[in-house]
């Protein structure tokens, strides 16, 4: 099939560039012997052992998984952008659309590029995972069931979703530099990060519950209240099932139209050289598609 | 087997208001070239972008006239070379060809053995390991040329296909174009180099301002539009000379003269009236070139050039 080829080879390019040998492995890698070697030369003596021996509670590792996942989407989707608006400029675009049509495009180049940015991702909570268990108690006991069935799906979607968001934006600009209002758009999906404490005091208040249902908001506010509402009430009460189940059909539904309103985008906007569209006209376009 | 590869009909396409394609018709036969001609900016580039599926058109149909159904064109059936090269920098020279083998369609080994197939034939296997970057522009616009028509394409839309080549390799490419024309591709091309189109096509289409000018086979537009270009070494009266009807432009250089014959001079009304008083010791008559037929019908033709 066409776009699994789409995805493949986005995804080889990505990950054979030398920016991303960087990312992935030099940079985590350096960090790591860094911190550990001065670990080991007694810098942090005394820290290591003296913290609190219980296991960090869910939401901790719910709030360092939505940091995780906006600063990894956020380059994926960065990569998107910068890859969609070269492969403008190169016009390899035409070539492309004259193959397959710009939803399989579009929806080739996120997957393909949000598998390089899930596997640069992973290189980096594996070497925080391992850096942190250096000096404080680390352990994933405190995961329930919930959390290991929810917490990836959640990640993986809201990857997505941001990701296409990105793929959009860079389908109007004319070159890396020119954003303007448009690149604020990407800014959306952290809003929830700001309001963490409050998320976490109240998991189930209105307006956290009904931000839950809102895809852009869905992953960093539903892992935070499914990690808080357990710890609240000690372990007698859970988000219920329904609310689980209706934000992640709202997030899969969100993805889809996200993707979509990206490929519409790019299929007007990519073959509009030489200007950037406005914010207007982004959704315009994303909405009516080629006119 | 039904000949016309590709009916258009009528498309229209406007950008912003602008109206870029204004109700173009056309057709593609198996085994043609057609000359896709007219200055910048008349539509060119939209209406062969419709054609391939990259754009709607607003109005119209661009309807296939092979395969299973005759819709749309569908896109594992068409090759494209655009005018401007589109090709991976940081990529491989057969893996580049192979992926877009592969995106029209074509198994993964099959797409590659094609791939070498076509660099062998270009001179370029020993650079098939190499990133496309390190190749010059020539090598490039071969790259794009076999990305084109890797997959056997049944219409081909060539965008400037002779453009940064050296005579040599320019030679080369029109005689692959020709022998995938006799191989039954039906290619639309456009170019800006009239004698190329001239030597090239059977037949052509003119635009200007997004609207059809010229449409048909170049020998009868020629005839129809053109006139002949006249050469003359005589001896004897050269007032008389001038004196036939519908002789224009005469220029005397002693006993060479040079005129175009009007429209209402048909080369054989012109040898009939040859006046006695002239003795010719040589002479030719040539159809117009195309170069000429272009610039009076857009330059001359409806309104004011911007």
């Amino acid at each position: 099939m066409k776009l699994s080829r789409i995805v493949r080879w986005e995804f080889v390019h990505a990950v054979r560039s030398k920016q991303f040998l960087l990312m992935t492995v030099l940079i985590p890698g350096i960090v790591a012997v860094a911190i550990l070697g001065a670990s080991s030369a007694g810098a942090f003596s005394g820290s290591g052992s003296s913290g609190p021996s219980t296991p960090p509670p869910p939401f901790l590792i719910a709030l360092f998984l939505a940091v995780i996942l906006f600063m990894g989407s956020f380059i994926s989707g960065v990569m998107t952008m910068y890859g969609v608006v070269r492969e403008k400029q190169s016009r390899v675009v035409e070539i492309v659309l004259s193959s397959v049509s710009p939803f399989e495009m579009m929806t080739g180049k996120i997957l393909g590029l949000g598998m390089a940015g899930l596997l640069q991702v992973i290189a980096w909570s594996a070497t925080a995972y391992y850096v942190a268990s250096r000096f404080l108690p680390t352990s994933l006991a405190s995961l329930a069931l919930v959390h290991w069935l929810t917490y990836p799906i959640y990640f993986v979607l809201g990857y997505l979703f941001i990701a296409s968001l990105y793929a959009s934006v860079g389908a109007v600009m004319k070159d890396v530099q020119s954003g303007g209002a448009t690149g604020l758009v990407g800014l959306i999906p952290y809003a929830p990060i700001a309001f963490t404490k409050f998320i976490i005091e109240n998991p189930d208040a209105l307006a956290v519950r009904i931000a839950g249902f809102l895809p852009p908001f869905t992953p960093a506010v539903m892992m935070l209240r499914i990690g808080a509402v357990p710890m609240l009430s000690e372990g007698t009460r859970f988000v219920p099932a329904w609310e689980i189940a209706l934000s992640l059909a709202s997030l899969a539904l969100g993805v889809f139209f996200m993707m979509r309103f990206a490929a519409r985008v790019f299929e007007v906007g990519m073959l509009m050289y030489g200007k950037s569209a406005s914010l207007r006209e982004l959704w315009r376009w994303g909405r009516r598609g080629a006119s | 087997m039904e000949r016309t590869v590709l009916h258009v009909e009528e498309i229209v396409k406007d950008f912003d208001g602008v109206r870029a394609v204004d109700g173009i018709s056309f057709d593609v036969e198996r085994g043609e070239i057609l000359g896709f001609l007219g200055p910048n900016g008349a539509g060119k580039t939209t209406s062969m972008r419709m054609v391939l599926g990259i754009l709607r058109p607003d109005r119209g149909a661009i309807r296939s006239g092979i395969g299973p159904e005759s819709g749309t064109i569908a896109k594992d059936t068409t090759g494209y070379l655009p005018e401007e090269r589109g090709l991976y920098d940081d990529c491989g020279v057969l893996d580049t060809l192979c992926y877009f083998g592969e995106l029209k369609g074509l198994p993964r080994a099959e797409a590659a053995r094609r791939a070498e197939e076509w660099l062998e034939r270009f001179d370029l296997a020993a650079w098939r390991r190499s990133r496309i970057e390190k190749l010059s522009k020539g090598m490039q616009q071969k790259v794009q040329f076999a990305a084109a028509v890797l997959h056997t394409p049944d219409l081909l839309v060539l965008d400037e296909p002779f453009s940064g080549l050296d005579p040599l390799n320019q030679d080369f490419v029109k005689a692959t174009i020709r022998e995938l024309r006799d191989a039954g591709t039906a290619i639309l091309l456009s170019s800006h180099q009239m004698n190329l189109v001239e030597e090239m096509c059977d037949r052509i289409l003119l635009i200007h301002r997004g609207r059809r000018v010229l449409y048909g086979n170049l020998a009868d537009i020629k005839t129809r539009h053109g006139e002949h270009v006249a050469r003359v070494r005589f001896e004897g009266d050269a007032d008389a000379l001038a004196r036939i009807d519908g002789i224009a432009d005469l220029r005397l250089d002693g006993d060479r003269a040079s005129f175009r014959l009007t429209q209402a001079l048909s080369p054989d009304a012109f040898l009939r009236a040859l006046p006695d008083s002239i003795t010719v010791l040589e002479l030719s008559v040539s159809a117009p070139p195309l170069h000429d037929i272009f610039v009076r019908t857009i330059g001359g033709g409806s309104d004011e050039a911007l």
